[in-house]
């Protein structure tokens, strides 16, 4: 009986006991209460950027803005949390070199992104872990049915955050304090449509996983347009986002007649599809969301001839600032994690630190006034953010040549090509 | 005796409420200082982790069965618990209400949901049943995959945010206490017995299946409370978060506690579901971990690091006040038991 | 439905169940002989496939043909089978079926999060093994790669039906399931024997790994689980521990999935494993099992 929780006190007790002295040692040391004994490692770099500041706490005025952020560092897609803890350290160092700038970023939780392991389960505590720094400002996630744990419980506490690469429609949805820097899943999903009717193809099919918010929201949103805009929907297959074999529903999409086939999912199953599709007889064109960023396609090259997919923004982008982004990431990190996750986590610290500077102070309430109904301009091209808090902004369209990726066109908000290769 | 058992109960139950007291006020007045939100998360997915861990050693420990579908359980109460709150929300029911009603209803259909699957299944046992209990999880998963009450395989989100720390550690606190009473009842007992020797049992006049099902059911159903507490703990949920590796996770708190020891679920369940937060910089070896853990225990400890100990806060004082004096009669198995470390560490 | 559709799912669904029966050969093979489910099966063919990832490029390189990688795949299967036999399963082995078990599943997990540290969690293509053209008859595409596949587990059926009927190693291996000690007795190394049995099971798994990374040439420190899962699934829907029967039971969950995709892709999954359930009630020692009853 409650025996047993006399013996779970002493449990938790001791638990506790070693979070405290865990919390204590991974919390930037101007923010801890208790800071008894700060990581070293912690402690030296987050002095350079608060010298000024020793004593800032949250509401407090200074010049600091501090940023917890959230990615995935472990798990199937680790590779883009890499990424995102490059280019916020890319653009913290960049902010706070720049002597001009009024103020200066902080990232908490030892500068380190908190990992949410792309489970939903562990978003909560990943959460929690940066909100013990008092941050003044979140940052992420990446996935959609990460986000949205977080999202609910950011608006309950009041804290701003900027998610990035949640194309969910609900991160958002009435939540004043919610923003993002990505595009939503009905826009691209119409924005794919709108391809569709500008490459001339009339009959589509579509394979999503019906296990997962990112490609159902994508599915949605693309047959609706399709059908809005006369192309007609032939074949709707489900999957699993697990599945290794899809040869039962391409065989119905041979079966189906269909010339381009939509198959928002994301990058660890691409491979597979794009390689049974062919081998099943497909010749048209297969597409695919932002998902689809950083998909290997070794070995099958030629099969990736004719896949297309829509993303953030494109490393062949000539606009200045993506250029100034490729190049200073490929300089120090390298092309391996340079993916459209690290241009959103770097547009991200950029929006809030424009936030502070137009709402004129770095407490949170000044940075969602400062961050509400901004135009921004940035990796991912100049935008402005709706009353929801999302961006109306250009996308990209890719395509593959010998197996790498190749910028195609980018459209603007209305589907209007702003600029394409051909150009 | 009887005199004796009361005073034990009032003695444990004081104990649980100092303890409730200590981390209320340590949360109220910011005990950890910046890291207390954090720190009370933690203590907070410790307690509804424990309902499900404990709750799954009924299966395994207490009926000597093996489930592989636990997490199924939990996602029927969690869904279940979650339609039922946003129904009932707006209804002029104050959060406890709502959150004990919900939880009731999400207990209830994932008993309900134990009975029908416990019915055919247990007619199977050792690893058939294994085996069966995840086919019968998974389809559950693709079932709620599949309907559009629970969100048709997307995430579920705008589930009210009824779980507090207080809440959950209470819900938690009745929760373990209904299940050792279970587990110390004739109804307790008799299964003990079939897991013993369920040949014997049988010719002795027990009706095994009748039995079987019934504490699988009452497994269910603590599993569904547990998965109730987190749907209103987490706000969103989608139903690939109660997958296999779920379940495995639970069953490895299980083993690792204790097979037949509510004390090591206990203890197992607060210090695993707390330990990769802990160390969040090594979460890529955390099921490596587990797993050389659950190797380790195997083949050192095959009944668990606690084995059918259980901790009685009564015996432990009594022990201090008489120390030195002879040994009363302790029929435990594991006199020598490690469990004795956080005993005196708890009265310090 | 089209003839031709119906055609192309039977081709379909004969693919998907070959690789699944190779894989359950290898799961049968082990609980025939010492009656425990290794869990860790579906792990050695991901730890054959990776072996398959690194080894194919060099043998490439070196103008032999790719498929020579599967005997620096079935090596280390082996190996790592025998290791995993000898310092988890048999020191718990005497513990009882329960203990057993939970081994097995702990040394799954084991191997999943070992090669997510070693490999990472991305996953990677592995290189083209068989350049197999396919041949198209009216309007169905027959892949040779099918046709290999079956031939290669009906070979192996074979194989290892003639290996446990006939040698005196293969009647050991009869012998220790029925009765231990009297198989002791009688002079048989039991250690000896099952060690060996791990060695052949694994080794299956990496030939099962070729032949999977033929058709799905994607490899991840997770394969295992859903794979193995679907491969266990059919070794118990055709009797577990009888050779012949994970053939069929892999070519009839192939097919089921493959069909059910037809018309309700979302629940092909509930489909397969309410199958698995109807079958265990119904006959719980499969299609080809034989029923024993209980020893008291």
């Amino acid at each position: 009986m409650k025996k047993k929780n006399k013996v779970l006190a002493a449990a938790l007790a001791g638990a506790m006991s070693i979070s405290l002295l865990a919390g204590c040692s991974s919390s930037a040391q101007q923010g801890g209460t208790s800071s008894a004994a700060s990581d070293s490692s912690a402690a030296e770099e987050s002095s350079s950027t608060t010298a000024q500041s020793s004593t800032a706490a949250s509401g407090e005025e200074d010049n600091v803005i501090r940023i917890g952020a959230i990615g995935p560092m472990t798990g199937g897609s680790a590779i883009y949390g890499e990424g995102a803890q490059n280019a916020i350290e890319m653009a913290v160092e960049e902010i706070n070199a720049d002597d001009s700038s009024p103020y200066t970023i902080e990232i908490v939780n030892g500068g380190e992104i908190a990992d949410d392991a792309q489970d939903a389960r562990q978003a909560m505590n990943a959460y929690n872990l940066v909100m013990a720094d008092n941050p003044e400002a979140l940052v992420g996630s990446f996935f959609s049915t990460v986000t949205l744990p977080i999202a609910e419980q950011a608006a309950v506490d009041n804290m701003l955050l900027v998610a990035t690469g949640a194309t969910n429609v609900d991160v958002t949805a009435d939540k004043p304090t919610v923003f993002r820097d990505c595009f939503i899943d009905p826009y691209q999903g119409r924005m794919a449509a709108l391809f569709v009717q500008s490459e001339g193809y009339s009959q589509v099919a579509v394979i999503y996983a019906n296990d997962d918010d990112y490609s159902n929201g994508l599915k949605d949103a693309f047959i609706e347009n399709c059908e809005a805009l006369g192309i007609e929907v032939v074949y709707e297959g489900q999957c699993t986002t697990t599945d290794t074999d899809y040869t039962s529903q391409l065989s119905q999409v041979v079966a189906s007649g269909a010339e381009f086939l939509y198959y928002p999912c994301f990058q660890d199953t691409v491979p597979l599809l794009v390689s049974q599709a062919r081998s099943a007889g497909f010749t048209g064109a297969i597409m695919g969301g932002d998902g689809w960023d950083s998909s290997d396609t070794t070995g099958l090259e030629s099969q990736f001839e004719n896949c297309y997919f829509t993303n953030h923004y494109s490393s062949e982008d000539t606009s200045e600032a993506v250029q100034n982004f490729v190049t200073k990431y490929t300089e120090t990190y390298g092309t391996e994690s340079l993916n459209a996750c690290a241009s959103l986590y770097y547009d991200a610290i950029y929006m809030i630190y424009q936030a502070a500077r137009n709402g004129g102070g770095t407490d949170t309430a000044s940075l969602v006034e400062g961050m509400t109904g901004m135009t921004f301009t940035g990796v991912g091209g100049t935008f402005t953010l709706d009353e929801n808090g999302d961006p109306q902004k250009q996308i990209v369209f890719n395509t593959f040549v010998d197996g790498e990726v190749q910028w195609f066109e980018t459209l603007g908000p209305d589907g209007e090509v702003v600029a394409s290769r051909e150009s | 005796m009887t005199k004796k058992r009361a005073l034990s109960y009032l003695l444990n139950f004081a104990g649980v409420a100092v303890l409730f007291a200590a981390l209320t006020a340590m949360f109220a007045f910011n005990g950890f200082g910046d890291s207390t939100t954090y720190v009370e998360g933690v203590c907070t997915t410790a307690c509804y982790t424990i309902i499900m861990v404990a709750s799954l050693n009924l299966v395994v420990g207490f009926m000597g069965e093996f489930s592989l579908g636990h997490a199924g359980f939990v996602s029927v109460g969690a869904y279940v618990a979650a339609i039922t709150s946003n129904a009932l929300a707006g209804r002029g029911l104050s959060d406890a209400a709502l959150l004990i009603v919900a939880v009731l209803a999400g207990g209830l259909a994932a008993g309900l949901a134990g009975v029908l699957v416990g019915i055919p299944a247990l007619r199977l046992r050792g690893d058939y049943l294994a085996i069966v209990t995840m086919a019968f999880a998974e389809i559950i998963r693709v079932v709620f995959c599949n309907l559009e009450i629970t969100g048709g395989g997307r995430t579920m989100s705008g589930i009210l945010k009824l779980s507090t720390f207080g809440s959950t550690f209470w819900i938690m606190v009745v929760c373990v206490t209904i299940m050792f009473l279970f587990v110390r009842s004739r109804f307790g007992r008799t299964v003990q017995a079939i897991r013993e020797d369920y040949i014997a049992a049988e010719a002795s006049g027990i009706n095994v299946t009748f039995y079987k099902v019934m504490t699988f059911a009452v497994s269910s159903f603590f599993a569904g409370v547990g998965g109730g507490v987190y749907a209103h703990y987490m706000t969103a949920m989608i139903p690939t978060n109660f997958d296999f590796n779920y379940s495995a996770e639970l069953l490895s708190e299980v083993i690792i506690g204790g097979t037949g020891s509510l004390t090591g679920s206990i203890i197992g369940a607060a210090f695993l579901s707390a330990l990769p937060e802990l160390m969040r910089q090594f979460s890529t070896y955390r099921m490596l971990g587990y797993s050389v853990v659950l190797v380790l225990v195997m083949l050192f400890r095959p009944g668990g690091i606690f084995g059918r100990w259980e901790f009685s806060l009564t015996r432990a004082l009594e022990k201090l006040a008489g120390r030195g004096k002879s040994k009363t009669g302790a029929p435990e198995p594991l006199p020598e038991s490690p469990a004795a470390k956080p005993a005196p560490e708890k009265g310090a | 439905m089209t003839f031709s559709l119906f055609f192309q799912s039977l081709i379909n669904g004969l693919n998907l169940g070959a690789t699944y029966a190779l894989i359950a050969l290898g799961y049968t093979m082990v609980y025939g002989i010492i009656r425990m489910i290794n869990f860790a099966h579906g792990d050695f063919i991901m730890i054959g496939a990776y072996t398959l990832f690194y080894t194919v490029p060099l043998m490439v390189d070196s103008g032999m043909p790719a498929w020579l990688a599967v005997a620096a795949a079935i090596v280390v299967c082996a190996i790592v089978g025998v290791l995993v036999e000898t310092f988890a399963y048999r020191p718990v082995r005497k513990a009882g079926p329960m203990s057993a078990l939970i081994t097995a599943l702990a040394m799954s997990i084991f191997l999943q999060n070992l090669a997510m540290v070693l490999f990472g969690s991305r996953p990677h293509n592995v290189s083209a093994i068989f350049s197999l053209p396919s041949v198209s008859v009216a309007g169905v595409t027959v892949s040779l790669n099918v046709v290999l596949t079956i031939v290669i587990g009906l070979a192996i059926m074979l194989g290892l039906q003639l290996f446990v009927q006939k040698t005196k190693l293969g009647k050991a291996m009869r012998a220790v399931p029925q009765d231990r000690d009297a198989s002791t007795l009688m002079g048989i190394n039991v250690n000896r024997i099952i060690t060996v049995t791990f060695a052949i099971g694994s080794a299956l798994a990496a030939v099962a790994a070729l032949m999977y990374c033929t058709t799905y040439p994607r490899v991840t420190n997770d394969m295992g689980t859903t794979m193995g899962m679907k491969a266990f699934i059919a070794a118990v829907l055709g009797g577990i521990g009888v050779i012949p029967g994970a053939m069929l039971g892999g070519v009839l969950v192939g097919l089921i999935e493959v069909f059910v995709r037809l018309f309700a892709p979302g629940w092909y999954e509930a489909v397969t494993y309410a199958t698995l359930i109807v079958i265990l009630l119904v006959k719980p020692s499969g299609i080809l099992g034989r029923n024993t009853g209980e020893k008291v």
